[in-house]
């Protein structure tokens, strides 16, 4: 316990700023092509990852509610949205029939042995990030209603 | 209380740190520089077991520890990466259980420790790990090293691992290494082979979007000291062809023509030991005769904008792995707490979201007990999904459209027969024996103004009463359940929101009918409070030694960018608790827990 506890006053001693470097963890596409944070940050100008799952009604929702106002967002600010679901081999055989039946528009990928949850730390989904020039420059957990809305204000302060 | 109160303490200076966005004053120093190129994350899971008036005065469910009655305990798991060199990168997690692990835990989680580590190089071709690795191989049916905190299973490999991809069709994976065990590793060693052909990169196939195959391997060695009889110490273990080397191999192919895919993959398992239940005579394993394993996984699938079918059929014979051949024993500690599994076999059930919906579930049966019970050799099943949009402006899709979902699965044991003096058994393939579960589930989601959304639930589902309360499988009969749930959420004004919902469970065996509750206020999108309750108003089991009881619990969760904090008080349900397809019987227990969770 006291090594630990030292350890964390040596990372509160220094301050601490935020993750500047993108998480190089694998992820795939739908059709099995590699690809990773890193990747589709340098290939894209603003984007936001929402990690979710299947089983997760909160990550359902939120994405629900984007898909509603998402071609608003892309006229606006040309911004990408990426779902990457963490669902696992249990589940994982579920995600590609429920985008489809949601008839969501977003880039889809697949995290199924959650190493890009365990990089970003990630102990909860739904978790969103907005990625700016290869840069984290916003992160969000947990879902409420309504917080599209202040997610397209930080989209908007960004782009 | 003290030590939560220290940690408090230590914690509140990392809020003001954690999202620190502004970096334009960032002087360009070499500290600074290093401090760019480090991130990672801490979480702390730390629980005050209370004396309950219901359940009585706290106690550690496993009688082992000395400390046992102890009532503050804290999991924390701090990881840490640092990149440099644009192609390195080594970290290491720190993982802590004081002064014991949360109840629930495998207890050799009991300390703190560097649990694991790694130094990594990786280009375009080549992706080279030294230390600590996780790995999944297909499905994970024959390999999957991953972590799930919350049942403390952490089956990374420690030992190395090469992935080469020298083009964009083909990907291959070499591994060696020893599976993690608590703060130990396992006394095995473990081989990996993997290789990825895109087919549909080198030759086009007219209508074909993805054709891919993909082979695998797994050996692991493992030494084996004969047993030695307790009630013959003369007897001498028969070691002839003792497989302390064993080799598995799987094939999978999928198949993309667009709107409809198949994946299909089949493994085989090699010759392993079958163990004898401890209160029978012998040595604890059965001598002389070794049982291989198989797995048969086929999944179809259909989608287009707003319909999507998905069905997965699975069969699982004699497909327990473990690391080292002990795990398997279901006497054994590591077995109970499903630790030192080498696959992934998940339960192929609808992972509920609900609590009334995760009281009578399944759980996967994919072991060889010959000797235990009447014998059991697997299972064999289906899981079919139905997801279905419709659309704005139809009749049953009103203003805002309606998303409806249904489930069926069915699960039952392998049709096999069992000679249990001779120990030897014959399973049927494609024969369903005795059933262990039948569920139906329906969801329609529905927005039903500006401000107001619902989600409607109904279960109807027959589980084996071995299965969902334990004991023998297919011999004390069933519990039948229906479960409705309304789930509704109203919007208010700036950021604030309500969100109600309403449980009902009907059954006639067990603890008959539930109640259950919640109420969630939404302050702001930092700020949440909840309060929940469910009750078996029907129990009136005269002999039950679990009387009704309310599992009421209260609690709130701050959030705020990269760092939440949660606190909840009340009285949690015992039974089988399941993460991720992994399920464990937890006992009830009341208390205060904190989590919180922040990455830098």
């Amino acid at each position: 316990m006291k090594q630990f506890f030292y350890l964390l006053v040596l990372l509160l001693s220094i301050n601490i700023t935020a993750q500047e470097t993108l998480p190089s963890a694998e992820i795939k596409t739908l059709d099995g092509t590699s690809t990773s944070l890193q990747e589709l940050g340098k290939n894209n100008d603003i984007i936001v990852i929402s990690l979710w799952a299947t089983w997760c009604v909160p990550c359902k929702n939120e994405l629900d509610a984007i898909n509603d106002v998402y071609t608003d967002w892309q006229d606006e600010t040309g911004v990408k949205v990426y779902a990457v679901s963490v669902d696992d081999s249990r589940t994982v055989s579920r995600v590609k029939p429920l985008v489809n039946g949601k008839a969501w528009d977003f880039e889809i990928l697949l995290d199924t042995n959650n190493d890009l949850k365990r990089e970003l730390g990630a102990a909860t989904v739904p978790l969103t990030l907005i990625i700016k020039n290869g840069k984290i420059v916003y992160r969000h957990s947990g879902y409420t209603p309504g917080a599209e809305d202040e997610l397209f204000e930080e989209i908007k302060k960004h782009s | 209380m003290k030590k939560i109160t220290i940690f408090i303490v230590l914690i509140l200076p990392f809020l003001s740190f954690a999202q620190e966005t502004d970096t334009d004053t960032e002087n360009n120093t070499v500290f600074s520089q290093f401090l760019n190129n480090l991130s990672g994350n801490l979480e702390t899971n730390a629980q005050w077991y209370t004396n309950d008036s219901k359940l009585g005065e706290f106690e550690d469910p496993i009688a082992e520890f000395d400390l046992r009655d102890e009532q503050v305990r804290v999991n924390s798991y701090l990881r840490l990466d640092y990149n440099f060199l644009k192609n390195f990168s080594v970290g290491l997690q720190a993982e802590s259980y004081e002064p014991l692990p949360l109840i629930n835990y495998y207890p050799e989680y009991n300390d703190t420790q560097i649990a694991t580590y790694y130094a990594n190089f990786r280009n375009k071709t080549l992706d080279v790990t030294a230390g600590y690795f996780y790995e999944q191989f297909g499905s994970g049916v024959l390999l999957r090293a991953f972590e799930e905190r919350q049942l403390g299973l952490n089956t990374v490999l420690r030992g190395g691992r090469i992935k080469y991809t020298p083009t964009d069709y083909l990907d291959v994976t070499a591994l060696y290494g020893q599976q993690r065990v608590a703060f130990d590793v396992s006394e095995s060693d473990i081989f990996g082979f993997d290789a990825n052909f895109d087919i549909s990169k080198v030759i086009e196939i007219k209508g074909v979007n993805r054709l891919n195959l993909g082979l695998s391997y797994v050996g692991k060695k493992e030494d084996f000291t004969p047993p030695v009889d307790e009630f013959d110490p003369s007897y001498e273990f028969d070691t002839t062809d003792f497989p302390e080397m064993i080799n598995s191999y799987s094939a999978r192919l999928d198949v993309d023509f667009g709107n409809v895919y198949f994946k299909t993959e089949y493994a085989l398992k090699g010759e392993d030991v079958s163990f004898i239940p401890p209160a029978l005579p012998g040595t604890g394993v059965i001598e002389g005769k070794y049982f291989d394993g198989n797995a048969l996984i086929f999944t179809a699938g259909y989608s287009k904008k707003g319909l999507g079918i998905s069905s997965t059929f699975r069969r699982l014979e004699n497909m327990v792995s473990t690391a080292e051949r002990n795990a398997k024993d279901i006497s054994s500690l590591e077995f109970q707490f499903n630790m030192q599994n080498l696959n992934y076999l998940p339960t192929l059930t609808k992972q509920q979201d609900y609590s009334l919906a995760n009281i009578y579930i399944y759980n996967v049966q994919p072991g060889l007990f010959l000797q235990n019970f009447g014998g059991q050799a697997g299972e064999i099943g289906n899981i079919v999904d139905v997801f279905y949009n419709f659309k704005k402006g139809s009749t049953l899709g009103g203003k805002y459209g309606t998303k409806f979902t249904a489930n069926f699965a069915y699960w039952a044991l392998l049709d096999a027969e069992f000679d249990q003096a001779e120990s030897t058994y014959s399973a049927e393939f494609l024969k369903f024996g005795k059933r262990l579960n039948r569920d139906f589930n329906f969801e329609v989601r529905k927005k039903l103004s500006k401000n107001w959304s619902s989600i409607f639930t109904y279960i109807n589902s027959i589980v084996d009463k071995g299965v969902a309360l334990g004991g023998n499988l297919g011999t004390d009969g069933d519990i039948k359940s229906q479960v409705a749930i309304v789930d509704v959420t109203h919007k208010l004004d700036s950021g604030k929101s309500i969100r109600m919902e309403a449980q009902h469970l009907w059954t006639k065996q067990d603890r008959k009918n539930w109640v259950g509750g919640t109420i969630e206020y939404v302050a702001n999108r930092r700020l949440a409070f909840y309060v929940s309750d469910i009750y078996d108003y029907g129990n009136d089991n005269e002999f039950s030694t679990e009387t009704k009881a309310h599992y009421y619990n209260v609690g709130g969760s701050y959030t705020k960018g990269a760092t939440r904090i949660a606190l909840n008080y009340g009285r949690q349900r015992g039974g089988l608790l399941c993460v991720g397809g992994v399920c464990r019987i937890v006992p009830e227990n009341t208390g205060l827990t904190l989590n919180l969770s922040t990455s830098f």
